[in-house]
């Protein structure tokens, strides 16, 4: 009798939960999405009073976007890619061999670490003045190795403390073994750890490229037009003219698309990444 | 004595370890501080780039202008609203659907969707779903018998809240569902210990244990809310009037728009300023917590 | 409108052959974003560069940023010296905030040029008796209106009725219809009542009219005829603020009492050009103030069913100094650091001739062509005629409104009274706050 009413109870509560879900999942992702269907949608469909659900899709915003003769939207998709990758690869490059030396050595873990990891917190319009003009002086205004630095700044934060995080995770017994063999440092890095840090590596590097695509307000002031990003170009469909709502649309399905991708991948990490960071930090 | 300088030989590569980073952030970061702190002391201009030194006049123009105390008051009130919201949403959906998605991980994935997108794409998708006229939302409000305008002057800033916390609460939820996780077996255990049941549980022994995932996700939330510009800059360019205008708007504003550059770094070092005391403090509170 | 004269221009022929003569390099154009110019200009430079361009060896191509931040990121990088256009918009509100790097084209700009395009709109491209850009557009304000409604408004007893009801009621005065050309703005406010279903159930439209109220310095320029009708402007002769008269506050006021009514969409405090051309567009308002640039959209029957056909221009409501109209022209000039001067003067003087400027126009393009030029082109955009036209008879441009300072102002007066309309600061205030702002920047 108990049992069988707690399993109803059980059942009650376990579709209500669904419901929470299926609920909470519509709200949150409502805009992308309107957003994506819009950008099926021809003018006369998305002008349309009731909306429609249902309709004859079309590519014509996709052909209007890609083919766009006055943004260079293919060149922007271009540009956020080759700034994302190396702004992660630069951020991976500096953080690693630091996380390596400050677990094992200790160096700079009092000061550095708290300095670097608390630069996340600061607003970053502050830097966005003076960056403009360093970039004017040494000709890296509107390029994309300028824009890969900045992300590279973004992301070393949370590259450090997840680094730092993996390497207290490596059992000290791997180098001590190394050094007993007569390897230095650098050769620990490069023979031990390095092999061994594949998985973060990959986390590092899916939650760098998101945050580096996304990135907004440094795309906006330090570009014009070589290195425009994705971001920066979506918003040009907002003209001045007129707002063209299907093109936006498809502009905006496949600039927030790459993110959305690799975000079913990356998701778990951010929870890891910043609970290690509180807990190990 | 050979055992010494083994350490040290070993200290000296680690610190070699550290140099690029450290070259790296002192180049990109402390020198556009320096120009900053220069600038924030010089009449700069478009028209003269390298100025001469005022005093601090820019500080005295920069605080003296109540519009800088009106958008640090949006900012503020903005942050906490909207951390609130976001946490007190987060920690409830955690507790309704951990049981749910602990067995379906994939399923949390689809919640994860919206902070993947970038805010300001984010804001000018809200610009298309909420227009009153050709915006799926209104009109099926409407539809309903609720004629609301979301970027009405009366509902606006209630409007760029809900577009952050829509877009931010799944990241609380998700430090959150992931610190409940873990701290899954110890609850287990220590429940079937004390007997206790449901709800009392989770009061007594499973919000302790999160708290310190609580603290992180408080304080990022804080941060990044208090710094807000994307999704407002595309939505309403900080208007009506000022009404949305926060600090990070702020300074954009007077530097581009307005062109007053010494104030607007002015503003830039102060806000550093009070960036750094709040980091401090957090971190005291942090450190005596645990 | 001025008459163009007929001279000969060897000169300018000899200087253009000159600089055809020598090898050029490729220059860059930014220009301001926006259909329909954008797509008509781009058919002019592929003109150009299967042309002239390719005598000369020189190809252009062009640049856009966004609409959002054009002009802040444009100065920033002409302030900070940037080669990465030779070619740059000007446009008369700011030609004196970019003279300084810019370089001036009086040299460009000869007799020939005037028969092209108007001798005054080549004054709207002067900043201290230097000429900065070739005008290639010109920007003033319709009173758009659906000939259909105003119509059924004029002649039906009814809605005459429920007007004069309605006028009573809110007004404290009972109006009666008249056709849109003979409007003041009482009549505006008035019809855009009457158009609201909010107020009258019986209205066709959702809203009377849509304004347009973000925070936005384009949208002052656009407001600001109901105070040039009444007498209004920057300054007075001997240099005093005068945003403090009666003109200002009544040209306010008559935002206020449309959006206290909610005669325009509630969501009107965040939009700008393309939101209110939407709406008129899908036939939820009767009529709207608006720049002339959206009239060949309107006649796109694809794109606005409901409107095609149906479109009615005038001037804007008179006030007590009859209608105006605030206009500038937009134009392209040249950029102080670039390093192909030739080039982008070879360009531009090409530019400013017959061929270049009847294509822009009848592909959509708002050339403020000369006379002549003007009747070849009327078939194709009768509303261009009616643009030189109210120019002549009812533009304006505010005193001051030229400086380097207008821009700042005009942000300045676009954030004060955006925040009037929408109730977030009172009238006294914001009148204040622009007084305030005003003279900080004329003292400078």
């Amino acid at each position: 009798m108990i049992v069988s009413r707690h399993s109803r109870i059980d059942s009650v509560a376990h579709f209500l939960r669904w419901v929470v879900f299926v609920a909470v999942a519509l709200l949150v992702n409502f805009p992308i999405l309107s957003t994506v269907l819009t950008s099926f949608k021809t003018n006369a469909d998305i002008n349309a009073y009731p909306p429609k659900w249902i309709f004859s899709p079309t590519l014509e915003h996709y052909r209007a976007v890609l083919a766009s003769p006055n943004v260079n939207y293919s060149h922007y998709i271009m540009n956020s890619i080759v700034i994302a990758t190396l702004g992660t690869i630069f951020a991976i490059v500096l953080t690693l061999p630091a996380a390596y030396a400050m677990v094992r050595q200790g160096v700079g873990r009092t000061w550095l670490l708290p300095i670097i990891t608390n630069l996340r917190a600061l607003p970053l319009i502050i830097f966005a003045i003076p960056f403009y003009f360093m970039y004017k002086q040494v000709g890296l205004l509107d390029t994309r190795i300028g824009l890969a630095l900045i992300s590279c700044i973004i992301n070393i934060p949370i590259a450090l403390v997840m680094f730092v995080g993996f390497v207290q995770d490596v059992p000290r017994e791997l180098d001590d073994a190394a050094k007993i063999d007569g390897a230095s440092m650098w050769k620990t890095l490069w023979h031990v750890v390095l092999p061994l840090s594949r998985p973060v590596m990959l986390a590092v590097f899916l939650l760098s490229f998101i945050y580096s695509w996304n990135e907004f307000l440094f795309g906006l002031i330090l570009t014009t037009k070589n290195a425009v990003p994705v971001t920066v170009g979506a918003t040009f469909f907002v003209t001045s003219r007129g707002i063209e709502w299907g093109p936006t649309a498809a502009a905006m399905t496949i600039g927030i698309l790459p993110p959305l991708i690799l975000g079913l991948f990356a998701y778990p990490y951010i929870g890891k990444s910043m609970l290690a960071g509180a807990v190990k930090g | 004595m050979s055992y010494a300088s083994f350490e040290t030989k070993e200290q000296a590569s680690a610190r070699a370890l550290l140099v690029p980073l450290c070259l790296f952030m002192g180049a990109l970061l402390g020198f556009p501080t320096l120009i900053n702190l220069w600038y924030s002391f010089s009449d700069v201009s478009f028209q003269n780039m390298i100025g001469s030194f005022v005093g601090i006049d820019n500080y005295v123009a920069a605080v003296t202008n109540p519009k800088m105390w009106q958008a640090l008051r949006f900012s503020l009130q903005f942050a906490v609203i909207c951390t609130t919201i976001e946490v007190g949403a987060a920690l409830i959906l955690v507790f309704i659907l951990h049981p749910l998605l602990v067995k379906r991980p994939w399923m949390t994935a689809i919640l994860m969707l919206p902070m993947m997108v970038s805010p300001a794409l984010m804001g000018v998708m809200y610009r298309l779903i909420l227009n009153e006229f050709t915006g799926a939302v209104p009109v099926y409000l409407e539809m309903m018998g609720y004629a609301v305008n979301f970027l009405g002057r009366g509902s606006i800033y209630k409007t760029v809240v809900a577009i952050e916390v829509l877009q931010w609460t799944p990241f609380a939820f998700l430090i959150l569902l992931t610190a409940r996780q873990t701290v899954s077996y110890e609850l287990e255990e220590a429940a079937a210990v004390d007997g206790a049941t449901g709800f009392r549980s989770t009061f007594h022994i499973l919000l302790p244990m999160m708290k310190p995932a609580l603290v992180i996700v408080i304080f990022v939330r804080f941060i990044d809310s208090f710094r807000v510009f994307d999704h407002i800059y595309v939505l309403t360019g900080g208007g009506p009037g000022n009404l949305t205008t926060s600090i990070s708007i702020y300074i954009y504003k007077l530097f581009f728009v307005q062109n007053t550059l010494g104030e607007a770094v002015a503003v830039s070092i102060l806000l550093l300023l009070m960036s750094l005391t709040l980091i401090v403090v957090a971190m005291r509170l942090v450190v005596r917590r645990s | 409108m001025l008459k163009t004269r007929f001279l000969t221009a060897g000169a300018a022929i000899l200087a253009t052959a000159l600089s055809a003569s020598t090898a050029l390099a490729d220059i860059t154009i930014l220009a301001w974003p926006g259909e329909p110019a954008e797509s008509a200009f781009r058919k002019v430079l592929d003109l150009y560069n299967s042309t002239e361009g390719a005598k000369n060896n020189s190809k252009a191509s062009v640049i856009y940023f966004s609409q959002q931040g054009f002009k802040e990121k444009m100065l920033a990088d002409v302030a900070a010296g940037s080669k990465e256009f030779d070619v740059m918009l000007t446009a008369t509100y700011d030609v004196g905030l970019y003279a300084p790097f810019m370089t001036p084209i009086d040299d460009l700009v000869t007799e020939d040029v005037y028969k092209v395009v108007s001798k005054n709109s080549i004054e709207t491209q002067k900043y201290e008796g230097k000429t900065y850009g070739i005008p290639t557009d010109l920007s003033l304000h319709f009173l758009y209106y659906r000939k259909d409604l105003i119509e059924q408004l004029n002649t039906d007893p009814a809605w005459k009725a429920k007007y004069e009801e309605i006028s009573e009621k809110i007004l404290g005065k009972k109006l009666s219809p008249k056709p849109a050309d003979q409007w003041d703005w009482d009549d505006f406010i008035a019809s855009a009542l009457f158009f609201t279903k909010s107020i009258n159930p019986d209205s066709p439209t959702r809203y009377g009219t849509v304004l347009q109220m973000k925070n936005l310095l384009y949208n002052i320029m656009l407001w600001q005829g109901t105070v040039a009708s009444n007498g209004g402007n920057w300054r007075d002769k001997d240099g005093n603020i005068t945003v403090d008269s009666p003109a200002f506050k009544r040209g306010l006021e008559i935002y206020k009492i449309i959006t206290d009514n909610e005669a325009t969409p509630g969501d009107s405090s965040t939009y700008e050009y393309g939101e209110a051309n939407s709406v008129f567009g899908a036939g939820q308002v009767a009529f709207m103030l608006q720049w002339n640039a959206a009239v060949p959209e309107f006649n796109d029957a694809t794109k606005y069913p409901t409107v095609a056909g149906k479109l009615g221009l005038s001037h804007e409501p008179a006030g007590s100094e009859g209608p105006k109209t605030h206009f500038h022209s937009l134009g392209l000039g040249i950029n102080k650091n670039t390093a192909k001067l030739d080039e982008a003067k070879a360009f531009l003087s090409w530019l400013a001739t017959a061929e270049p400027m009847k294509l822009y126009a009848k592909e959509g393009g708002s050339p403020p062509l000369a006379e002549g030029l003007m009747a070849e082109i009327a078939g194709d955009r009768p509303e261009m005629l009616l643009m030189g036209e109210h120019a002549a008879k009812y533009g304006f441009v505010m005193d001051g409104a030229t400086s380097a300072k207008a821009m700042g102002i005009y942000t300045n007066m676009a954030e004060n009274f955006t925040g009037y309309w929408t109730g977030e600061i009172e009238q006294d205030e914001a009148i204040a706050n622009v007084v305030a702002d005003m003279k900080k920047a004329f003292a400078q």
